[in-house]
Protein backbone atom coordinates (compact mmCIF):
# COMPACT_ATOMS: atom_id res chain seq x y z
CA UNK A 1 0.00 0.00 0.00
CA UNK A 2 1.69 3.58 -1.02
CA UNK A 3 2.30 5.70 1.23
CA UNK A 4 -1.24 7.99 0.58
CA UNK A 5 -3.10 5.53 0.19
CA UNK A 6 -2.35 4.32 3.74
CA UNK A 7 -2.15 7.14 4.96
CA UNK A 8 -6.40 8.15 3.75
CA UNK A 9 -7.06 4.57 4.37
CA UNK A 10 -6.61 5.62 7.90
CA UNK A 11 -8.26 8.61 7.91
CA UNK A 12 -11.25 6.60 6.50
CA UNK A 13 -11.14 4.06 9.37
CA UNK A 14 -10.71 6.68 11.86
CA UNK A 15 -14.18 8.73 10.54
CA UNK A 16 -16.09 5.15 10.70
CA UNK A 17 -15.11 4.78 14.02
CA UNK A 18 -15.88 7.88 15.28
CA UNK A 19 -19.83 7.67 13.18
CA UNK A 20 -20.12 3.98 14.95
CA UNK A 21 -19.54 5.32 18.21
CA UNK A 22 -21.73 8.66 17.69
CA UNK A 23 -18.57 10.77 18.81
CA UNK A 24 -20.51 13.53 16.17
CA UNK A 25 -18.60 16.62 17.66
CA UNK A 26 -14.92 14.62 16.97
CA UNK A 27 -17.06 14.03 13.84
CA UNK A 28 -17.71 17.62 12.66
CA UNK A 29 -13.98 18.98 14.06
CA UNK A 30 -12.92 16.49 10.78
CA UNK A 31 -14.58 19.15 8.00
CA UNK A 32 -13.27 22.07 6.61
CA UNK A 33 -15.04 25.15 7.72
CA UNK A 34 -16.47 25.59 4.17
CA UNK A 35 -16.34 21.66 4.14
CA UNK A 36 -19.91 20.13 2.54
CA UNK A 37 -22.11 16.63 3.29
CA UNK A 38 -23.99 16.09 0.45
CA UNK A 39 -26.15 12.61 -0.06
CA UNK A 40 -27.53 13.11 -3.58
CA UNK A 41 -31.32 12.09 -4.11
CA UNK A 42 -30.88 10.49 -7.44
CA UNK A 43 -27.63 8.44 -9.83
CA UNK A 44 -27.98 11.87 -12.03
CA UNK A 45 -28.47 14.24 -10.22
CA UNK A 46 -26.72 17.66 -11.72
CA UNK A 47 -26.61 19.84 -8.50
CA UNK A 48 -27.65 20.00 -4.45
CA UNK A 49 -28.64 23.63 -5.37
CA UNK A 50 -31.27 22.87 -8.12
CA UNK A 51 -32.49 19.43 -7.12
CA UNK A 52 -33.80 18.07 -3.98
CA UNK A 53 -31.04 15.70 -1.82
CA UNK A 54 -30.87 13.44 1.06
CA UNK A 55 -28.13 15.06 2.30
CA UNK A 56 -26.47 18.66 1.79
CA UNK A 57 -25.53 19.72 5.14
CA UNK A 58 -23.06 23.14 5.65
CA UNK A 59 -21.28 23.31 8.92
CA UNK A 60 -24.40 24.80 10.00
CA UNK A 61 -26.78 21.86 9.86
CA UNK A 62 -24.51 19.53 10.28
CA UNK A 63 -24.01 20.92 14.02
CA UNK A 64 -27.89 21.30 14.10
CA UNK A 65 -28.11 17.86 13.53
CA UNK A 66 -25.52 16.85 16.00
CA UNK A 67 -27.29 18.77 18.23
CA UNK A 68 -30.61 17.11 17.60
CA UNK A 69 -29.41 13.50 17.86
CA UNK A 70 -28.41 14.52 21.58
CA UNK A 71 -31.26 15.70 22.85
CA UNK A 72 -33.24 14.20 25.68
CA UNK A 73 -36.81 14.38 23.58
CA UNK A 74 -35.59 13.69 20.49
CA UNK A 75 -38.37 10.83 20.13
CA UNK A 76 -36.99 8.84 16.89
CA UNK A 77 -33.85 8.54 19.05
CA UNK A 78 -35.48 6.60 22.27
CA UNK A 79 -33.66 4.32 21.68
CA UNK A 80 -30.81 5.98 19.80
CA UNK A 81 -29.48 4.68 16.37
CA UNK A 82 -26.74 2.19 16.84
CA UNK A 83 -24.68 1.36 13.87
CA UNK A 84 -21.56 -0.51 12.62
CA UNK A 85 -20.05 0.08 9.36
CA UNK A 86 -17.45 -1.18 7.10
CA UNK A 87 -15.11 1.16 4.37
CA UNK A 88 -13.26 -0.66 1.64
CA UNK A 89 -12.60 -0.94 -1.79
CA UNK A 90 -10.67 2.44 -1.25
CA UNK A 91 -9.02 4.06 -3.72
CA UNK A 92 -7.49 7.47 -4.81
CA UNK A 93 -9.24 8.44 -7.71
CA UNK A 94 -6.63 12.18 -7.69
CA UNK A 95 -3.76 13.52 -5.91
CA UNK A 96 -2.78 17.14 -6.69
CA UNK A 97 -0.88 18.85 -4.56
CA UNK A 98 -2.70 19.37 -1.25
CA UNK A 99 -6.46 17.93 -2.31
CA UNK A 100 -7.06 14.11 -2.68
CA UNK A 101 -9.97 12.57 -3.64
CA UNK A 102 -10.61 9.27 -2.51
CA UNK A 103 -13.42 6.70 -3.25
CA UNK A 104 -14.82 3.70 -1.34
CA UNK A 105 -17.45 1.46 -0.38
CA UNK A 106 -19.33 0.92 2.25
CA UNK A 107 -21.72 -1.22 4.26
CA UNK A 108 -23.66 -0.04 7.08
CA UNK A 109 -25.28 -1.59 9.58
CA UNK A 110 -28.40 -0.11 11.84
CA UNK A 111 -30.28 -1.41 14.86
CA UNK A 112 -33.31 0.38 16.03
CA UNK A 113 -36.74 -0.73 18.03
CA UNK A 114 -35.37 -4.33 17.30
CA UNK A 115 -35.29 -3.82 13.38
CA UNK A 116 -31.73 -3.92 11.66
CA UNK A 117 -31.66 -2.21 8.58
CA UNK A 118 -28.87 -2.32 5.59
CA UNK A 119 -27.19 0.13 4.26
CA UNK A 120 -24.57 0.61 1.22
CA UNK A 121 -22.76 2.47 -1.39
CA UNK A 122 -20.04 4.80 -2.36
CA UNK A 123 -18.80 7.72 -0.31
CA UNK A 124 -16.40 9.88 -2.35
CA UNK A 125 -14.18 12.18 0.05
CA UNK A 126 -12.39 15.31 -1.07
CA UNK A 127 -9.77 15.71 1.24
CA UNK A 128 -7.40 18.71 1.64
CA UNK A 129 -3.89 18.56 3.70
CA UNK A 130 -4.07 20.75 6.90
CA UNK A 131 -1.67 21.42 9.65
CA UNK A 132 -3.69 19.17 11.79
CA UNK A 133 -3.41 16.93 9.10
CA UNK A 134 -6.36 15.62 6.62
CA UNK A 135 -10.09 17.50 6.43
CA UNK A 136 -12.84 16.77 4.88
CA UNK A 137 -14.07 19.64 2.00
CA UNK A 138 -16.65 17.62 0.87
CA UNK A 139 -18.45 14.16 1.53
CA UNK A 140 -20.31 12.45 -1.25
CA UNK A 141 -22.54 9.34 0.23
CA UNK A 142 -24.14 7.81 -3.24
CA UNK A 143 -26.44 4.88 -1.45
CA UNK A 144 -27.29 2.66 -3.54
CA UNK A 145 -31.41 2.78 -2.75
CA UNK A 146 -31.40 6.50 -3.17
CA UNK A 147 -34.12 6.68 -6.18
CA UNK A 148 -36.16 4.59 -3.47
CA UNK A 149 -38.93 4.78 -0.82
CA UNK A 150 -36.87 5.73 2.00
CA UNK A 151 -37.74 5.27 5.35
CA UNK A 152 -35.92 7.74 7.78
CA UNK A 153 -32.30 8.77 8.09
CA UNK A 154 -31.40 10.86 10.71
CA UNK A 155 -27.49 9.73 12.11
CA UNK A 156 -24.64 10.82 9.24
CA UNK A 157 -23.96 8.52 6.96
CA UNK B 1 -64.24 -5.02 15.75
CA UNK B 2 -65.87 -5.85 13.31
CA UNK B 3 -66.35 -3.71 10.16
CA UNK B 4 -70.04 -4.99 9.23
CA UNK B 5 -70.82 -3.24 12.59
CA UNK B 6 -72.71 0.44 12.04
CA UNK B 7 -69.75 2.81 10.50
CA UNK B 8 -71.96 6.13 11.37
CA UNK B 9 -71.17 4.62 15.14
CA UNK B 10 -67.54 5.02 14.78
CA UNK B 11 -67.46 8.89 14.26
CA UNK B 12 -69.18 11.15 16.02
CA UNK B 13 -69.19 14.72 16.44
CA UNK B 14 -65.65 14.79 19.27
CA UNK B 15 -64.22 11.51 18.85
CA UNK B 16 -63.66 8.36 16.69
CA UNK B 17 -63.32 5.22 17.17
CA UNK B 18 -59.79 3.59 16.92
CA UNK B 19 -60.93 0.96 14.70
CA UNK B 20 -60.97 3.28 11.91
CA UNK B 21 -57.31 3.54 11.68
CA UNK B 22 -56.24 -0.26 12.88
CA UNK B 23 -59.35 -2.44 11.14
CA UNK B 24 -57.84 -4.08 7.67
CA UNK B 25 -61.72 -4.58 7.18
CA UNK B 26 -62.31 -0.74 7.15
CA UNK B 27 -59.45 0.12 4.99
CA UNK B 28 -60.91 -2.35 2.64
CA UNK B 29 -63.95 -0.30 2.82
CA UNK B 30 -61.91 2.96 2.42
CA UNK B 31 -60.45 1.48 -0.63
CA UNK B 32 -63.55 0.85 -2.12
CA UNK B 33 -65.80 3.92 -1.01
CA UNK B 34 -63.53 6.38 -0.31
CA UNK B 35 -60.77 5.76 -2.76
CA UNK B 36 -63.26 4.34 -4.94
CA UNK B 37 -65.27 7.41 -5.44
CA UNK B 38 -63.22 10.71 -4.80
CA UNK B 39 -61.31 13.02 -7.04
CA UNK B 40 -57.42 11.39 -6.53
CA UNK B 41 -54.56 13.54 -7.75
CA UNK B 42 -52.83 11.52 -10.61
CA UNK B 43 -49.88 14.05 -10.85
CA UNK B 44 -49.10 17.63 -12.84
CA UNK B 45 -49.13 18.45 -16.33
CA UNK B 46 -45.49 19.49 -16.15
CA UNK B 47 -44.53 16.03 -15.72
CA UNK B 48 -45.16 14.51 -19.20
CA UNK B 49 -44.21 17.71 -21.29
CA UNK B 50 -44.22 15.47 -24.41
CA UNK B 51 -45.64 12.72 -26.21
CA UNK B 52 -45.08 9.63 -24.91
CA UNK B 53 -44.16 10.59 -21.44
CA UNK B 54 -46.07 8.90 -18.62
CA UNK B 55 -46.16 9.27 -14.72
CA UNK B 56 -47.58 6.82 -12.74
CA UNK B 57 -49.65 7.00 -10.02
CA UNK B 58 -51.94 4.88 -7.22
CA UNK B 59 -55.77 5.26 -6.88
CA UNK B 60 -56.47 3.14 -3.95
CA UNK B 61 -54.89 0.28 -4.85
CA UNK B 62 -55.18 0.46 -8.39
CA UNK B 63 -51.71 0.99 -10.73
CA UNK B 64 -52.52 3.88 -13.40
CA UNK B 65 -50.31 6.45 -15.21
CA UNK B 66 -51.30 9.64 -17.23
CA UNK B 67 -49.48 9.97 -20.10
CA UNK B 68 -48.97 12.89 -22.81
CA UNK B 69 -50.88 11.33 -26.56
CA UNK B 70 -48.98 13.27 -29.65
CA UNK B 71 -51.74 15.70 -29.66
CA UNK B 72 -51.08 17.11 -26.32
CA UNK B 73 -53.92 15.19 -24.68
CA UNK B 74 -53.23 13.83 -21.17
CA UNK B 75 -54.80 10.20 -20.89
CA UNK B 76 -55.09 7.96 -17.29
CA UNK B 77 -54.93 4.87 -17.80
CA UNK B 78 -55.07 1.79 -15.87
CA UNK B 79 -51.42 -0.02 -16.14
CA UNK B 80 -52.05 -3.18 -17.30
CA UNK B 81 -52.38 -4.96 -20.83
CA UNK B 82 -55.77 -6.35 -21.77
CA UNK B 83 -53.90 -9.35 -23.36
CA UNK B 84 -52.46 -10.97 -20.19
CA UNK B 85 -52.22 -8.70 -18.27
CA UNK B 86 -48.81 -7.80 -17.45
CA UNK B 87 -48.06 -4.19 -16.34
CA UNK B 88 -47.41 -1.83 -19.13
CA UNK B 89 -44.94 0.83 -17.78
CA UNK B 90 -42.05 0.39 -15.32
CA UNK B 91 -40.78 3.67 -13.76
CA UNK B 92 -42.25 6.01 -11.72
CA UNK B 93 -41.64 8.67 -14.75
CA UNK B 94 -40.71 7.97 -18.37
CA UNK B 95 -41.12 7.92 -22.17
CA UNK B 96 -43.28 4.81 -23.78
CA UNK B 97 -42.08 6.04 -27.18
CA UNK B 98 -44.72 6.58 -30.12
CA UNK B 99 -47.09 3.75 -29.03
CA UNK B 100 -46.95 1.52 -25.23
CA UNK B 101 -45.91 -1.72 -26.17
CA UNK B 102 -46.52 -4.18 -23.38
CA UNK B 103 -43.30 -6.18 -23.20
CA UNK B 104 -44.66 -9.64 -22.84
CA UNK B 105 -46.11 -10.35 -26.44
CA UNK B 106 -45.38 -7.07 -27.96
CA UNK B 107 -49.34 -5.80 -28.24
CA UNK B 108 -49.07 -2.06 -28.55
CA UNK B 109 -51.23 0.56 -27.60
CA UNK B 110 -52.06 4.56 -28.77
CA UNK B 111 -51.38 7.16 -25.82
CA UNK B 112 -55.10 7.06 -25.62
CA UNK B 113 -55.14 3.41 -24.82
CA UNK B 114 -56.58 2.46 -27.94
CA UNK B 115 -55.12 -0.71 -29.69
CA UNK B 116 -52.68 0.33 -32.39
CA UNK B 117 -51.91 -3.45 -33.04
CA UNK B 118 -51.00 -7.43 -32.19
CA UNK B 119 -48.38 -9.41 -33.53
CA UNK B 120 -49.40 -12.19 -36.13
CA UNK B 121 -52.86 -11.12 -36.26
CA UNK B 122 -53.95 -13.46 -38.91
CA UNK B 123 -54.33 -15.63 -35.84
CA UNK B 124 -57.09 -14.10 -34.36
CA UNK B 125 -59.11 -14.35 -37.97
CA UNK B 126 -62.56 -15.68 -37.23
CA UNK B 127 -62.71 -15.33 -33.40
CA UNK B 128 -64.07 -13.02 -31.18
CA UNK B 129 -61.20 -10.77 -31.08
CA UNK B 130 -62.19 -7.33 -32.00
CA UNK B 131 -60.27 -4.16 -32.23
CA UNK B 132 -63.25 -1.94 -31.94
CA UNK B 133 -64.19 -3.95 -28.61
CA UNK B 134 -62.69 -1.83 -25.58
CA UNK B 135 -61.92 -4.85 -23.70
CA UNK B 136 -59.35 -4.93 -26.17
CA UNK B 137 -57.78 -1.74 -25.44
CA UNK B 138 -56.19 -0.41 -22.12
CA UNK B 139 -59.11 0.32 -19.32
CA UNK B 140 -59.11 4.27 -19.11
CA UNK B 141 -60.05 5.61 -15.76
CA UNK B 142 -63.38 6.36 -15.77
CA UNK B 143 -62.92 10.16 -14.98
CA UNK B 144 -60.33 12.70 -15.26
CA UNK B 145 -59.80 16.40 -14.98
CA UNK B 146 -57.43 18.68 -14.17
CA UNK B 147 -57.36 22.32 -12.71
CA UNK B 148 -54.92 24.67 -13.57
CA UNK B 149 -52.50 21.74 -14.54
CA UNK B 150 -53.10 19.22 -11.27
CA UNK B 151 -54.85 16.24 -13.05
CA UNK B 152 -56.97 14.21 -11.14
CA UNK B 153 -59.01 11.31 -11.60
CA UNK B 154 -62.02 9.45 -10.21
CA UNK B 155 -62.37 5.14 -10.30
CA UNK B 156 -66.44 6.15 -10.09
CA UNK B 157 -68.13 6.99 -13.60
CA UNK B 158 -70.70 9.02 -12.04
CA UNK B 159 -70.37 11.57 -9.36
CA UNK B 160 -69.86 15.57 -8.89
CA UNK B 161 -67.10 17.06 -11.14
CA UNK B 162 -63.76 18.40 -10.14
CA UNK B 163 -64.33 21.94 -9.34
CA UNK B 164 -67.42 20.74 -7.15
CA UNK B 165 -65.40 18.55 -5.46
CA UNK B 166 -62.47 21.13 -4.67
CA UNK B 167 -65.17 23.70 -3.79
CA UNK B 168 -63.02 26.27 -1.27
CA UNK B 169 -60.15 24.61 -1.47
CA UNK B 170 -59.55 25.48 -5.06
CA UNK B 171 -57.75 29.22 -3.52
CA UNK B 172 -55.34 27.58 -2.44
CA UNK B 173 -54.45 26.01 -6.13
CA UNK B 174 -54.90 29.63 -7.88
CA UNK B 175 -52.49 30.99 -5.59
CA UNK B 176 -49.98 28.00 -5.39
CA UNK B 177 -50.22 29.32 -9.32
CA UNK B 178 -50.84 32.67 -8.96
CA UNK B 179 -47.39 33.19 -6.91
CA UNK B 180 -45.84 32.12 -10.46
CA UNK B 181 -45.71 35.30 -12.57
CA UNK B 182 -46.59 33.27 -15.30
CA UNK B 183 -49.41 31.95 -13.67
CA UNK B 184 -48.66 28.16 -13.83
CA UNK B 185 -46.61 26.11 -12.18
CA UNK B 186 -44.07 23.26 -13.01
CA UNK B 187 -42.50 19.97 -10.72
CA UNK B 188 -39.03 19.94 -10.94
CA UNK B 189 -35.65 19.49 -8.65
CA UNK B 190 -36.42 15.50 -7.94
CA UNK B 191 -39.06 13.77 -5.46
CA UNK B 192 -38.55 12.36 -1.68
CA UNK B 193 -40.57 9.35 -1.43
CA UNK B 194 -40.87 7.91 2.54
CA UNK B 195 -42.67 5.46 3.84
CA UNK B 196 -44.91 5.75 7.08
CA UNK B 197 -45.55 2.49 9.24
CA UNK B 198 -48.84 4.04 10.06
CA UNK B 199 -52.47 4.69 8.96
CA UNK B 200 -52.89 7.07 6.14
CA UNK B 201 -55.55 9.32 8.05
CA UNK B 202 -52.96 9.81 10.72
CA UNK B 203 -50.94 11.99 8.74
CA UNK B 204 -53.67 13.57 7.29
CA UNK B 205 -54.90 14.78 10.37
CA UNK B 206 -51.21 15.88 11.40
CA UNK B 207 -51.42 18.08 8.50
CA UNK B 208 -53.57 21.04 9.83
CA UNK B 209 -52.45 19.90 13.59
CA UNK B 210 -51.39 23.25 15.72
CA UNK B 211 -50.58 21.33 18.79
CA UNK B 212 -48.18 18.93 17.78
CA UNK B 213 -45.20 21.20 16.63
CA UNK B 214 -44.09 22.75 20.20
CA UNK B 215 -43.79 18.87 21.61
CA UNK B 216 -43.56 16.41 18.53
CA UNK B 217 -40.47 18.59 16.98
CA UNK B 218 -39.02 20.41 20.90
CA UNK B 219 -35.39 18.10 19.68
CA UNK B 220 -35.42 19.94 16.73
CA UNK B 221 -36.40 23.45 17.35
CA UNK B 222 -34.13 23.51 20.49
CA UNK B 223 -31.22 22.54 18.14
CA UNK B 224 -32.04 25.33 16.17
CA UNK B 225 -31.91 27.52 18.65
CA UNK B 226 -29.06 26.25 20.55
CA UNK B 227 -26.94 26.69 16.83
CA UNK B 228 -28.60 30.25 16.71
CA UNK B 229 -27.44 31.45 19.92
CA UNK B 230 -23.73 29.84 18.99
CA UNK B 231 -23.90 32.28 16.02
CA UNK B 232 -22.26 35.87 15.86
CA UNK B 233 -24.63 37.86 18.71
CA UNK B 234 -27.15 40.28 16.84
CA UNK B 235 -27.31 38.65 13.47
CA UNK B 236 -30.78 37.76 11.91
CA UNK B 237 -31.92 34.23 12.36
CA UNK B 238 -30.75 31.71 8.80
CA UNK B 239 -33.31 30.90 6.99
CA UNK B 240 -32.36 27.14 7.20
CA UNK B 241 -33.04 27.43 11.03
CA UNK B 242 -35.87 30.00 10.79
CA UNK B 243 -37.84 26.73 9.10
CA UNK B 244 -36.91 24.45 11.84
CA UNK B 245 -37.26 27.02 14.67
CA UNK B 246 -40.52 27.80 13.67
CA UNK B 247 -42.46 24.64 14.69
CA UNK B 248 -41.11 26.20 18.32
CA UNK B 249 -43.91 29.00 18.79
CA UNK B 250 -45.74 29.27 21.63
CA UNK B 251 -49.57 27.96 21.67
CA UNK B 252 -50.80 31.81 21.30
CA UNK B 253 -48.74 32.26 18.23
CA UNK B 254 -51.19 29.20 16.93
CA UNK B 255 -54.35 30.20 18.07
CA UNK B 256 -54.23 33.17 16.17
CA UNK B 257 -54.04 31.90 12.48
CA UNK B 258 -56.74 30.73 10.63
CA UNK B 259 -58.41 27.41 10.38
CA UNK B 260 -61.15 26.41 7.51
CA UNK B 261 -62.54 23.82 6.25
CA UNK B 262 -64.30 22.70 3.35
CA UNK B 263 -67.01 20.13 2.12
CA UNK B 264 -65.00 16.90 1.54
CA UNK B 265 -62.31 17.02 4.44
CA UNK B 266 -59.96 19.90 2.43
CA UNK B 267 -58.92 22.55 4.60
CA UNK B 268 -56.22 24.90 5.26
CA UNK B 269 -54.47 27.11 7.92
CA UNK B 270 -52.94 30.39 7.72
CA UNK B 271 -49.05 30.89 7.20
CA UNK B 272 -46.88 30.09 10.28
CA UNK B 273 -44.00 32.61 8.74
CA UNK B 274 -43.81 36.36 8.58
CA UNK B 275 -44.69 37.88 5.79
CA UNK B 276 -41.53 37.94 4.15
CA UNK B 277 -39.13 41.03 3.52
CA UNK B 278 -35.62 39.39 2.44
CA UNK B 279 -34.03 39.54 -0.75
CA UNK B 280 -34.91 36.28 -1.88
CA UNK B 281 -39.25 37.30 -1.73
CA UNK B 282 -38.42 40.94 -2.74
CA UNK B 283 -37.23 39.92 -6.11
CA UNK B 284 -39.89 37.13 -6.29
CA UNK B 285 -42.46 40.57 -5.96
CA UNK B 286 -40.85 42.59 -7.99
CA UNK B 287 -41.28 39.83 -10.41
CA UNK B 288 -44.79 39.55 -9.82
CA UNK B 289 -45.19 43.18 -10.01
CA UNK B 290 -44.32 43.77 -13.67
CA UNK B 291 -46.68 40.56 -14.72
CA UNK B 292 -49.69 41.88 -12.55
CA UNK B 293 -49.66 45.33 -11.27
CA UNK B 294 -48.96 46.06 -7.94
CA UNK B 295 -52.92 45.85 -6.76
CA UNK B 296 -52.77 42.06 -8.27
CA UNK B 297 -49.82 41.24 -6.52
CA UNK B 298 -51.17 42.33 -3.04
CA UNK B 299 -54.11 40.27 -3.38
CA UNK B 300 -52.01 37.74 -4.59
CA UNK B 301 -49.42 38.02 -1.41
CA UNK B 302 -52.40 38.43 0.91
CA UNK B 303 -52.81 34.92 0.35
CA UNK B 304 -50.93 33.02 3.03
CA UNK B 305 -51.12 29.33 4.03
CA UNK B 306 -49.15 26.64 5.63
CA UNK B 307 -50.40 23.41 4.92
CA UNK B 308 -53.65 23.42 2.66
CA UNK B 309 -55.44 19.63 2.48
CA UNK B 310 -57.07 18.26 -0.63
CA UNK B 311 -58.60 15.11 1.39
CA UNK B 312 -57.86 12.06 0.55
CA UNK B 313 -54.75 12.56 -1.50
CA UNK B 314 -52.76 15.79 -1.27
CA UNK B 315 -51.34 18.58 0.65
CA UNK B 316 -49.88 21.37 -1.06
CA UNK B 317 -47.78 24.44 0.83
CA UNK B 318 -48.41 27.04 -1.97
CA UNK B 319 -45.69 29.83 -0.11
CA UNK B 320 -42.81 27.31 -0.03
CA UNK B 321 -43.77 25.51 -3.59
CA UNK B 322 -44.45 21.71 -2.54
CA UNK B 323 -47.01 19.10 -3.09
CA UNK B 324 -47.01 15.84 -0.60
CA UNK B 325 -49.20 13.19 -1.97
CA UNK B 326 -50.23 10.54 -0.07
CA UNK B 327 -51.03 7.12 -0.84
CA UNK B 328 -52.39 4.11 1.20
CA UNK B 329 -50.54 0.83 0.73
CA UNK B 330 -52.20 -0.76 4.08
CA UNK B 331 -54.01 -0.32 6.83
CA UNK B 332 -50.71 0.10 9.25
CA UNK B 333 -48.28 1.79 5.93
CA UNK B 334 -48.35 4.90 3.87
CA UNK B 335 -46.46 6.10 1.04
CA UNK B 336 -45.73 9.82 1.00
CA UNK B 337 -44.17 11.32 -2.08
CA UNK B 338 -42.63 14.74 -1.50
CA UNK B 339 -42.78 17.16 -5.05
CA UNK B 340 -41.27 20.90 -5.01
CA UNK B 341 -42.43 23.28 -7.75
CA UNK B 342 -40.93 26.04 -10.11
CA UNK B 343 -43.08 29.13 -9.71
CA UNK B 344 -42.66 29.50 -13.96
CA UNK B 345 -40.70 33.34 -14.25
CA UNK B 346 -40.00 33.91 -10.60
CA UNK B 347 -36.13 34.08 -9.95
CA UNK B 348 -34.25 30.84 -9.78
CA UNK B 349 -33.26 31.44 -6.26
CA UNK B 350 -37.30 31.36 -5.26
CA UNK B 351 -37.20 27.66 -6.55
CA UNK B 352 -33.53 26.95 -4.74
CA UNK B 353 -35.49 28.14 -1.33
CA UNK B 354 -38.38 25.80 -2.13
CA UNK B 355 -35.42 22.71 -2.56
CA UNK B 356 -33.84 24.21 0.92
CA UNK B 357 -37.15 24.00 2.41
CA UNK B 358 -38.01 20.59 1.32
CA UNK B 359 -34.42 18.78 2.71
CA UNK B 360 -34.43 20.82 6.09
CA UNK B 361 -38.09 20.18 6.69
CA UNK B 362 -39.89 18.08 4.83
CA UNK B 363 -37.28 15.19 3.65
CA UNK B 364 -37.12 11.47 5.57
CA UNK B 365 -33.22 12.75 6.23
CA UNK B 366 -34.31 15.93 7.84
CA UNK B 367 -33.99 16.73 11.29
CA UNK B 368 -37.82 17.33 11.75
CA UNK B 369 -39.67 14.69 9.79
CA UNK B 370 -38.03 11.60 11.79
CA UNK B 371 -39.72 13.04 15.01
CA UNK B 372 -43.51 13.19 12.78
CA UNK B 373 -42.64 9.75 11.81
CA UNK B 374 -42.19 8.36 14.95
CA UNK B 375 -45.18 9.61 16.32
CA UNK B 376 -47.65 8.61 14.17
CA UNK B 377 -46.07 5.03 14.72
CA UNK B 378 -46.57 5.36 18.33
CA UNK B 379 -49.73 6.69 17.85
CA UNK B 380 -50.97 3.34 15.42
CA UNK B 381 -49.46 1.00 18.17
CA UNK B 382 -50.88 2.62 20.83
CA UNK B 383 -54.50 2.34 18.89
CA UNK B 384 -53.81 -1.25 19.09
CA UNK B 385 -53.70 -1.83 22.33
CA UNK B 386 -56.81 -2.03 24.73
CA UNK B 387 -55.76 0.80 26.23
CA UNK B 388 -59.14 2.43 25.30
CA UNK B 389 -61.07 2.62 22.10
CA UNK B 390 -61.76 6.37 21.47
CA UNK B 391 -59.54 9.00 20.07
CA UNK B 392 -60.16 12.55 21.12
CA UNK B 393 -61.76 15.42 18.34
CA UNK B 394 -62.41 17.77 21.34
CA UNK B 395 -60.37 20.57 21.18
CA UNK B 396 -62.73 23.89 20.51
CA UNK B 397 -65.66 21.05 19.54
CA UNK B 398 -68.56 22.74 18.98
CA UNK B 399 -67.28 26.26 18.15
CA UNK B 400 -66.59 26.12 14.44
CA UNK B 401 -68.30 28.87 12.25
CA UNK B 402 -70.11 27.89 9.61
CA UNK B 403 -69.31 29.66 6.32
CA UNK B 404 -70.00 28.95 2.61
CA UNK B 405 -68.87 25.35 2.00
CA UNK B 406 -67.48 24.87 4.79
CA UNK B 407 -66.32 26.00 8.65
CA UNK B 408 -63.59 28.38 10.27
CA UNK B 409 -62.36 28.17 14.01
CA UNK B 410 -59.05 29.55 16.07
CA UNK B 411 -55.60 27.52 15.13
CA UNK B 412 -55.66 25.62 17.56
CA UNK B 413 -59.08 24.37 16.91
CA UNK B 414 -59.64 20.52 16.01
CA UNK B 415 -61.77 21.37 13.48
CA UNK B 416 -59.76 19.91 9.98
CA UNK B 417 -59.57 16.60 12.00
CA UNK B 418 -63.19 16.61 12.56
CA UNK B 419 -63.75 18.14 9.26
CA UNK B 420 -61.87 15.44 7.34
CA UNK B 421 -63.75 12.54 9.59
CA UNK B 422 -67.13 14.04 8.46
CA UNK B 423 -65.97 13.59 4.51
CA UNK B 424 -64.98 10.02 5.83
CA UNK B 425 -68.31 9.18 7.41
CA UNK B 426 -70.08 10.73 4.12
CA UNK B 427 -67.70 8.36 1.72
CA UNK B 428 -68.21 5.25 3.66
CA UNK B 429 -71.88 5.73 4.31
CA UNK B 430 -72.36 6.32 0.54
CA UNK B 431 -71.53 3.02 -0.25
CA UNK B 432 -68.85 2.04 -3.20
CA UNK B 433 -67.94 4.57 -6.02
CA UNK B 434 -67.78 1.66 -8.54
Amino acid sequence: MSGLLAEVSAFLFHEARLLDARRWHEWLELFTPDGMYWAPLTHDQPDPVNHVSLFYEDALLRDVRARRLEERRAWSQQPVTQAARIVGNIIVLSAQDDVVVVGSTFHMLEWRRQEHRMLGGQYTHTLRRSGEGWRIALKRIDLINREGVQDTLETFL
Amino acid sequence: MDAAQDLAGLVQPDRVHKSVYTDPAIFELEMARIFGRAWVYVGHDSQIPNAGDYHQALIGRESVFMVRAPDGAVHVLFNRCPHKGSKLVAFPDGNAGKFLRCPFHGWSFRCDGGLHSVPARAGYDGTAFDEANPDFSIRRVPRQASYRGFVFASLAADGEDLEMFLGGIRTSIDNFCDRAPQGEVEVAGGVFRVWQHSNWKIFFENLNDTSHPMVTHESSVNAARAEYKSLPAGGPMPFKLHIIEGNGEPYEFWDKLEMVGYDRGHSFMGAIFKPPTDPVSLAHIETLKAAYGEARTQEILQIQRHNSIIYPSCSPHTSFQQLRVIRPIAVDRTLVEIYTFRLKGAPPEVFQRAVVYANVVNSPSSNVMPDDIEVYNRAHEGLQTDGGDWVSLHRDAGRDRAIPGGFTANGLSELPMRNQFRAWAEYMSAGEGR
